[in-house]
């Protein structure tokens, strides 16, 4: 694979010692946030293109870089982000992928930004099992991020994502009930006294129909 | 509302569709009761009348033909949508005075006396839409490619056979006359059986101009434009347009042109229905800007039982250059990507694959022999819909067909998100042995705008 080519390419230029053990995670780390925010814009697009190599040890610091004032910055340490995650949710990779969860789920607490956060609740969709379930349905109630932590728990398969859900709906402001029924819906539940908002029009244009000439 | 003294005559639709298909005119039974003089419908002997849902790009193409067409008394005209103002501004003097204008493209599905929809909205909105609309009893034209995601296809599928309406897909390639020309050759084995189709075309543009997220302008409502994707903010790198370059949206060239060129391959391969067991992508990410679709890409989708292998090469001068054509044969005017069979005894080679065609020449001058195979020729990719509409008919690119193909290029790209092979399962409609991979076969969509 490409990837993996670029990977082993990359790994020499920061040292690939310090890739290889887990004594060396740390400067791995270390290297590839100094990379990331570095002025060299193709240091950058290699290291986050190569993030994978390092591990789950560097979605924290990471997620430091998210809120930044660094449009590039930031959006280098997302996608650094997701090549972890995407690495970590191969087959056969599950402690890797457990790893990777145990970093995410901290990411999730209130005092984390917005835009951290949001990631962090896709990225569960993708690798997250019942461990994520409970901090997820936390954010229900979070009117920025209702909307995503629904769509993971959607996207969570078992019965604990389901529970949610349906726990969920009683108390859940009007408003939101018609998006958390959809996701019952969509989870194969019948949901008869919550209608459905889909088919309703609601935008107003003030564009006229054009005049006879 | 509906312009009832505007409204043409459903009697002279269907005689000019069954004339343009060249064949016996059956019974409309595809057109549902409730679209043939049912209780606040028009009557039998109205034309069938259209709406245009996203009317900017290809959308203004169709508008400005099906204006044609009602000049030419086949349609009615009756609405057009846009999220945008400017756009639908537009519109509405190309559609004339009859049309009403929409932002929300839900009051055109309520309105009974509208038969049917055509869709030309952001690749995201196409199933939602389409969707909608068969659950509304419309038939629907909806560009390619047909799904983002694996899970869309499914809906689509079933809401078009649920409510019996006839779609088609904008892969207009299957109904061009130099692709007919191609199907023959290849189902007369002029070239021996074909184990191979490599397709190849340019890159996709990095942004090398990347912008900082903004507030959206005034004519255009962002949060309907977004529609089913997760709330972001606007970028003037992510709207009309450069959407194709943003994975979750247009999906790349793979998931743009990739739904015409591999369109034409599982239609001259005979293997609409069927579907890859492994796919293998590499390649390689823009390193800055909002876009993030592979720029070179390569993909290997392995097909068993019968045994063949489709690619998808995407590179600076990955074809060959056009051959020169004759005076007065239609020019090559899209050179840069096309795809080369291969058969046990030859090869045959094509560029374009959209409503741009273009077929080497030996293929194109071949001269059937006596008892020679035909295969169907499509009276033209609207035509073809219309016919659909009347007969019941499949249409050239029926949802089941354009879902297959859109899998392949998400397929495609969700190997090349993964950096890992993919297996298929096409009986089950399933990635296996992936959890990752198979979760992202879907997207929940945001509320209300969902399936």
């Amino acid at each position: 694979m490409t990837i993996g080519k670029e990977a082993a390419v990359w790994a020499s230029t920061v040292g690939a010692g310090a890739l290889a053990a887990q004594a060396g995670q740390t400067a791995a780390v270390q290297d590839l946030i100094k990379f990331i925010t570095g002025e060299d814009e193709t240091v950058r697009g290699k290291a986050w293109l190569n993030a994978h190599a390092v591990g789950p040890g560097a979605i924290a610091p990471l997620a430091a870089l998210l809120s930044g004032q660094e449009q590039e910055v930031s959006r280098a340490a997302r996608r650094a982000m997701w090549r972890i995650v995407r690495d970590a949710g191969r087959p056969g990779a599950d402690a890797l992928r457990q790893q990777a969860v145990g970093e995410l789920l901290p990411l999730l607490a209130d005092g984390q930004p917005r835009a951290v956060r949001y990631e962090v609740v896709w990225m569960l969709s993708e690798l997250g099992g019942d461990e994520c379930v409970a901090p997820l349905a936390k954010l229900l109630a979070a009117p920025d991020l209702r909307e995503d932590a629904r769509a993971a728990l959607q996207r969570i398969p078992g019965d604990r994502s389901l529970a949610a859900l349906r726990d969920a709906l009683p108390a859940a402001p009007a408003d939101y009930k018609p998006a958390l029924a959809a996701s019952l819906r969509a989870r194969g539940v019948q949901v008869s006294d919550v209608p459905d908002a889909k088919l309703v029009p609601t935008k107003q244009t003030k564009v006229k129909p054009a005049q006879p000439e | 509302m509906a312009n009832p003294n505007d409204r043409m005559r459903r009697r002279t639709f269907l005689k000019t569709a069954g004339v343009a298909a060249g064949g016996a005119i059956g019974f409309p039974h595809i057109i549902r009761s409730a679209a043939l003089g049912a209780t606040g419908r028009p009557g039998a002997n109205d034309r069938l009348v259209t709406a245009h849902i996203g009317v900017g790009g290809m959308g203004g193409g169709h508008l400005r033909d099906m204006v044609g067409r009602m000049g030419r008394g086949e349609v009615s005209v009756a609405a057009v949508c846009d999220a945008d103002e400017n756009q639908l501004t537009k519109a509405s003097k190309i559609a004339g005075p009859q049309a009403d204008v929409y932002r929300d493209y839900r009051y055109i599905l309520e309105r009974k006396d509208i038969d049917a929809v055509v869709i030309a909205t952001p690749d995201h909105w196409h199933a939602v839409q389409m969707v909608h609309a068969a659950e509304c009893g419309k038939h629907v034209y909806v560009e390619k490619p047909a799904c983002c995601t694996i899970e869309e296809g499914k809906a689509m599928v079933k809401a078009a056979k649920e409510n019996r309406v006839a779609v088609q897909v904008g892969s207009q390639g299957r109904s061009e006359h130099e692709a007919y020309l191609a199907h023959r050759y290849l189902a007369n084995e002029v070239i021996g059986k074909v184990n191979r189709v490599d397709c190849f075309h340019y890159p996709s543009p990095a942004d090398n101009n990347p912008a900082p997220d903004c507030d959206p302008p005034p004519e255009l409502d962002w949060d309907l434009w977004l529609g089913p994707l997760p709330w972001r903010p606007y970028n003037p790198r992510y709207c009309h347009g450069t959407f194709r370059w943003i994975l979750e949206s247009g999906g790349g060239q793979i998931r743009d042109r990739g739904a015409h060129v591999m369109s034409c391959a599982m239609w001259w391969m005979g293997a609409d229905g069927t579907g890859p067991v492994t796919i293998e992508a590499s390649g390689s990410a823009p390193t800055k800007g909002l876009w993030d679709s592979a720029v070179e890409m390569d993909v290997v989708y392995t097909f068993k039982n019968p045994d063949w292998v489709l690619t998808w090469s995407q590179h600076p001068d990955a074809g060959p250059p056009p051959e020169t054509r004759r005076e007065g044969e239609p020019e090559i005017s899209r050179p840069g990507y096309g795809a080369i069979y291969h058969g046990t005894s030859g090869t045959m080679l094509h560029w374009g694959g959209d409503g741009g065609t273009w077929l080497e020449r030996k293929a194109r001058e071949w001269v059937p022999p006596a008892g020679a195979k035909d295969v169907y020729k499509s009276p033209g990719h609207m035509e073809d819909w219309f016919m659909g509409i009347k007969t019941g008919k499949k249409t050239i690119m029926n949802i089941e067909a354009a879902v297959g193909v859109s899998n392949l290029c998400v397929l495609g790209n969700i190997s090349f998100i993964l950096g890992r092979p993919i297996h298929w399962d096409q009986a089950r409609q399933e990635i296996v042995g992936d959890e990752q991979a198979r979760r992202m076969m879907s997207r929940p969509q945001r509320a209300p705008y969902h399936l």
